[in-house]
C-alpha cells in the first residue's frame, strides 16, 4: 500500500529464509511482491543497517520504508538524533514484538533473547503506520541480569570476561550487524597507525569488544543483534547493558526515545557526579 | 583392503588415548552451546554429536599464528616440532575440505612449510554424517554424507557403538597398531545398521540441483547488476569465510612489543568481505563496495578456484548459510548466477573478458 | 619482582594540569618518580583508547588529568571528558581491571602542591595492586 500509494520507494522487511525457522531481510520494490513479507519472532536481524545500506545506494529524496520493531524503532530514532538522516527518508512500518527467538538456540516460539526478556520497549517510539496490536512491555528490573554479575568479585568477572571474549573469532558480524556502529571506518580497520592488534588472541579481542561497548554507550539500544549475529554465541551485550544503566543513572538519558535530545556522550551538565575525580 | 572394527562408545577413550599418544589430537568440543575444534586430550571432552561451528582446517591453518620471532637483529621461526595433526569427527565435507587446502598450501610451485609440516604426517578420522541439517548440501558440490574422501577412517555411528573402517594405508596402519590385540569385528547387524544410516541421510538431503553451468554462468556476470541485488542481503561481515573450511586468505603483520625491538610475525585469517583486506597504501581501494566484496568471494571460490585447482572451493558444509547472521544462501545465489547467466546469454553474446583475476 | 616500581602514564591537559606539573617542579615539591608525562591539548582530547593502549602496552597505572570544571581553556572540553571517563571507569572496572588502575583528576596550575599529593596517591594505589596483567599484551613471549 505504502508502495503503491508512492509513499516509500522501497520496504525494507523479513522474508521466510532458509528454513522456517529462520528469517532474512529483503528489500522489496514492487506493490507485487509485498506478500513475501512476513513478522514473527524468527525476524532477528536488526533491519537498521539494511536500512542504512538502502538510503545511501539510492538517490536523495528516495523513501525508505523499514518494518521496525520496537528496538529498531529506537535504533532509527538514535540516528535520526545523531544526525545519520532526517526523518522523512524513512516510513516507520511499526510493529509490536514479542521478543524474537534464536535459530541456533531453540525453534521458533520456544525460547526467547535475553535482551528480549528484558526489553520495555517493544513498540517503536516512533512510527508511521502501525501494523497489528501493540505489545505490552515487560515489567520487572531489566539490569537484573546486570546487578547479579556485579556480585561476582573483580577476578571472577575478568574470568568470565576472558571467556567470552576467548571465543571471539574476529569476525565483525556483532559490529556489522548492530544497527548502531555505522563509523565509515572503524578504529579496528584502521591501520596507521594501527590501534588494535588483528589476532584472535586475547587482548587484542578484549580491547576490540570494551572499544566497541564504549563507543556504543548510551546509544545501545539493546537490541541484542550482535548477540544474535555471533556465530560463536559471545555473550555481548552485558557490558553494554551495563553501559546502559550507567548512561541513565549518571546522564538520565535513555538511546532511541528522543529524535531532539543530544545523545548522552556528545554533551554534558555543570551538575554532572565527580566523585570518581581526585 | 580396507578393514573395518566395532568401537563401542564407551571404549572411544581408548581410540582417543591411542591418538594422543601419537598425535596432537583436535575434535569437536562444546563450548556454552556452539560446537568449536580445539585440540583434546581424552573421548568425554568430545561432542561428536552436533554439528562443528568452526571448522578443521584451524587445526591445520591456525587463525593466529606466529611465523617468527625477533629481537634487534637476532629472527628465528618457531623452533620445536609439534607431533603430528590429528583430527576425530571431522565431517566428510570438512575431511575432504582439506584436500582443497592441500591444493592451495601443500602441493604446487608455491606451498607453506607450516602447512606440510602439520598436514603431511596427519591422520583424519571422519564421521560420516547420520542426520545433515537442512543447510547441508555437500551432495551438491560432488560428495556426500559418507564421502571417504579425505579421511583415513571413517567412523559411523550405529547408536551404542561406531563402525570404524580405514579408507588410507595410513587409516589401516594405525587402526592395527592401535587395536593390535583386543579387535571387535563389527557384526552384519552392525554393518546393516551403518549401512542404513547411510542410505537415510542422502535420502535426506535436497535432491541434487544442477551446479555445473556456474562457472560459464560467471564468466558473463562480472558487470553484472546481479551483485547489487546479492550485496543487498550481505552484512559484509567476516563469519562466512572464518567458518568456511575451504577460505584460506590470510594477512601478516609484524606486532613489535613498544619501545622495544622485540617482536613477532604473526600470520593471520583475513577476508575478502573486509574493505581492508584490498585496500593499497595509496588509500585507493580496487574494491571499495560491499558488492565488489561479495563478487569477489563467489568468484574465487566457484570461478577463480575452478582455473587454479580443477574444482570449486566449496564442500556444501552450510555453515555459512547456517551461522549467516542474516541468512544469507549461497544456494540461492548460484541459482541466481546460473538463471542470470542463461538470460545473458541470450541478451547480449561475447561479454567483455574479465581480465580481472583472484586476490 | 621484588624491585618492581608502578610504571604510571599521566595524560595531562596543557593549561592546567601539566602547567601544575611544571609547578610543582620548579616549587621542587617532592612526589614519586614513578610518573610518565603526556602531555595533552586538553582532557577532552584524550580518547578512552589512549588509556586502553596504556594499560595493554604495559603500563601499570593510568591518570588523566585536565582543568577544574569552569576553567577549561576550550570552555567544555573538560565537561565532555568527564563523562567519557565515567563511562570508561564503569566499564573497565565491571569486565574486572581493577579499580585504581586508572584515576581521574582536575589539577589546576597552581595547584603543583595538589598534582604531587594526586600522583602519590595514585601511585600507591598502583604499588598495591601489584604489576597489571589484565589487558596486557605481552608480545615475544609466545602463545
Amino acid at each position: 500500500m505504502l508502495l503503491k500509494d508512492k509513499k516509500a520507494d522501497l520496504v525494507i522487511g523479513y522474508e521466510r529464509g532458509s528454513s522456517k525457522r529462520r528469517a532474512r531481510p529483503v528489500v522489496i520494490r514492487a506493490d507485487k511482491d509485498v506478500d513475501r513479507l512476513i513478522f514473527d519472532d524468527t525476524c532477528g536481524p536488526s533491519l537498521v543497517p539494511f536500512a542504512r545500506k538502502a538510503l545511501r545506494a539510492t538517490p536523495l529524496g528516495t523513501r525508505v520504508a523499514v518494518v521496525a520493531k520496537g528496538c529498531d524503532g529506537r535504533a532509527l530514532v538514535q540516528q535520526i538524533a545523531e544526525g545519520q538522516f532526517k526523518r522523512d527518508q524513512v516510513v516507520m512500518i511499526g510493529v509490536g514484538c514479542n521478543g524474537v527467538t534464536d535459530h541456533r538456540r531453540g525453534a521458533s516460539g520456544e525460547k526467547r533473547e535475553a535482551s528480549c526478556e528484558r526489553c520495555r520497549y517493544p513498540n517503536p517510539p516512533v512510527y508511521d503506520v502501525f501494523v497489528g496490536e501493540p505489545v505490552a512491555a515487560g515489567t520487572g528490573d531489566e539490569f537484573a541480569g546486570v546487578a547479579e554479575f556485579e556480585k561476582l568479585a573483580s577476578a571472577d568477572r575478568w574470568a568470565w570476561f576472558e571467556h567470552e571474549l576467548g571465543k571471539c573469532i574476529r569476525c565483525y558480524a556483532c559490529r556489522n550487524a548492530c544497527p548502531m556502529c555505522y563509523c565509515e571506518e572503524c578504529v579496528v580497520d584502521q591501520t596507521n597507525p594501527l590501534w588494535l592488534g588483528k589476532s584472535a588472541e586475547r587482548p587484542d579481542t578484549t580491547l576490540f569488544h570494551l572499544v566497541r561497548a564504549l563507543h556504543t554507550a548510551g546509544r545501545c539500544v539493546d537490541c541484542g543483534a550482535c548477540e544474535r549475529a555471533c556465530p560463536l554465541g559471545v555473550r555481548l551485550a552485558l557490558l553494554n547493558k551495563r553501559l546502559e544503566r550507567e548512561v541513565r543513572e549518571r546522564f538520565g538519558y535513555t538511546a532511541g526515545l528522543s529524535m531532539e535530545a543530544t545523545p548522552a556522550l556528545a554533551t554534558y551538565s555543570e551538575e554532572d557526579k565527580q566523585e570518581f575525580m581526585l | 583392503m580396507s578393514s573395518s572394527l566395532r568401537i563401542a562408545k564407551p571404549d572411544l577413550d581408548q581410540l582417543v588415548s591411542a591418538l594422543t599418544s601419537r598425535y596432537r589430537l583436535f575434535g569437536p568440543v562444546d563450548v556454552d552451546g556452539s560446537t568449536v575444534l580445539r585440540e583434546v586430550k581424552s573421548a568425554d571432552e568430545l561432542a561428536l554429536g552436533a554439528a562443528l561451528d568452526g571448522s578443521v582446517k584451524a587445526a591445520f591453518f591456525p587463525q593466529t599464528e606466529t611465523l617468527l620471532t625477533y629481537d634487534g637483529t637476532v629472527s628465528e621461526a618457531p623452533s620445536g616440532r609439534d607431533k603430528p595433526t590429528a583430527v576425530i569427527g571431522a565431517r566428510p565435507c570438512d575431511a575432504r575440505s582439506l584436500l582443497l587446502l592441500d591444493k592451495v598450501f601443500g602441493t604446487g610451485k608455491y606451498w607453506d612449510p607450516l602447512w606440510q609440516r602439520r598436514h603431511d604426517d596427519s591422520l583424519v578420522i571422519g564421521l560420516g554424517c547420520s542426520a545433515p541439517l537442512e543447510t547441508c548440501f555437500c551432495n551438491l558440490m560432488g560428495s556426500g554424507p559418507f564421502d571417504a574422501e579425505g579421511s583415513d577412517i571413517m567412523l559411523t555411528d550405529i547408536g551404542d557403538a561406531f563402525v570404524a573402517e580405514s579408507c588410507t594405508d595410513k587409516g589401516e596402519r594405525f587402526l592395527k597398531t592401535a587395536y593390535k590385540s583386543q579387535v571387535q569385528r563389527p557384526s552384519q547387524a552392525d554393518l546393516d545398521k551403518a549401512g542404513e544410516a547411510r542410505s537415510k541421510a542422502l535420502a535426506s538431503l535436497a535432491p541434487a540441483a544442477n551446479y555445473s553451468g556456474v562457472k560459464t554462468a560467471l564468466a558473463k556476470l562480472w558487470d553484472s547488476a546481479l551483485w547489487d541485488e546479492i550485496a543487498l542481503g550481505c552484512l559484509s561481515c567476516g563469519a562466512c569465510a572464518y567458518l568456511c573450511p575451504t577460505c584460506h586468505c590470510f594477512d601478516v603483520q609484524d606486532e613489535t612489543a613498544p619501545g622495544t625491538q622485540q617482536g613477532r610475525r604473526v600470520r593471520i585469517w583475513d577476508t575478502c568481505q573486509s574493505a581492508l583486506f584490498t585496500k593499497e597504501a595509496s588509500g585507493h581501494n580496487p574494491r571499495p563496495s560491499a558488492k565488489d566484496r561479495i563478487r569477489q568471494r563467489v568468484m574465487h571460490k566457484f570461478s577463480y578456484f575452478v582455473d587454479n585447482y580443477g574444482e570449486a572451493a566449496c564442500v556444501g558444509c552450510g555453515r555459512c548459510i547456517r551461522l549467516c547472521p542474516v541468512d544469507f544462501d549461497v544456494r540461492v545465489v548460484l541459482e541466481r548466477v546460473i538463471a542470470e547467466g542463461r538470460r545473458t546469454k541470450d541478451k547480449e553474446r561475447g561479454t567483455k573478458k574479465d581480465v580481472r583475476h583472484a586476490g | 619482582m621484588s624491585d618492581w616500581e608502578p610504571k604510571i602514564v599521566a595524560f595531562l591537559c596543557n593549561w592546567c594540569s601539566y602547567a601544575g606539573a611544571d609547578l610543582a617542579g620548579v616549587s621542587r615539591i617532592q612526589y614519586p618518580p614513578n610518573v610518565r608525562v603526556v602531555r595533552v591539548p586538553c582532557s577532552g582530547r584524550v580518547n578512552p583508547l589512549f588509556v586502553l593502549k596504556s594499560l595493554e602496552n604495559g603500563f601499570d597505572g593510568v591518570l588523566v588529568s585536565g582543568c577544574h570544571p569552569g576553567d577549561c581553556h576550550y570552555i567544555s572540553g573538560n565537561y565532555i571528558a568527564r563523562r567519557k571517563f565515567a563511562t570508561l571507569k564503569t566499564a573497565l572496572e565491571f569486565i574486572g581491571v581493577e579499580p585504581g588502575r586508572v584515576q581521574f583528576s582536575w589539577v589546576s596550575a597552581g595547584e603543583g602542591e595538589k598534582f604531587a599529593q594526586v600522583v602519590a596517591r595514585v601511585t600507591e594505589d598502583v604499588r598495591k595492586l601489584g604489576p597489571a596483567k589484565r589487558l596486557v599484551k605481552t608480545i615475544g613471549g609466545g602463545q
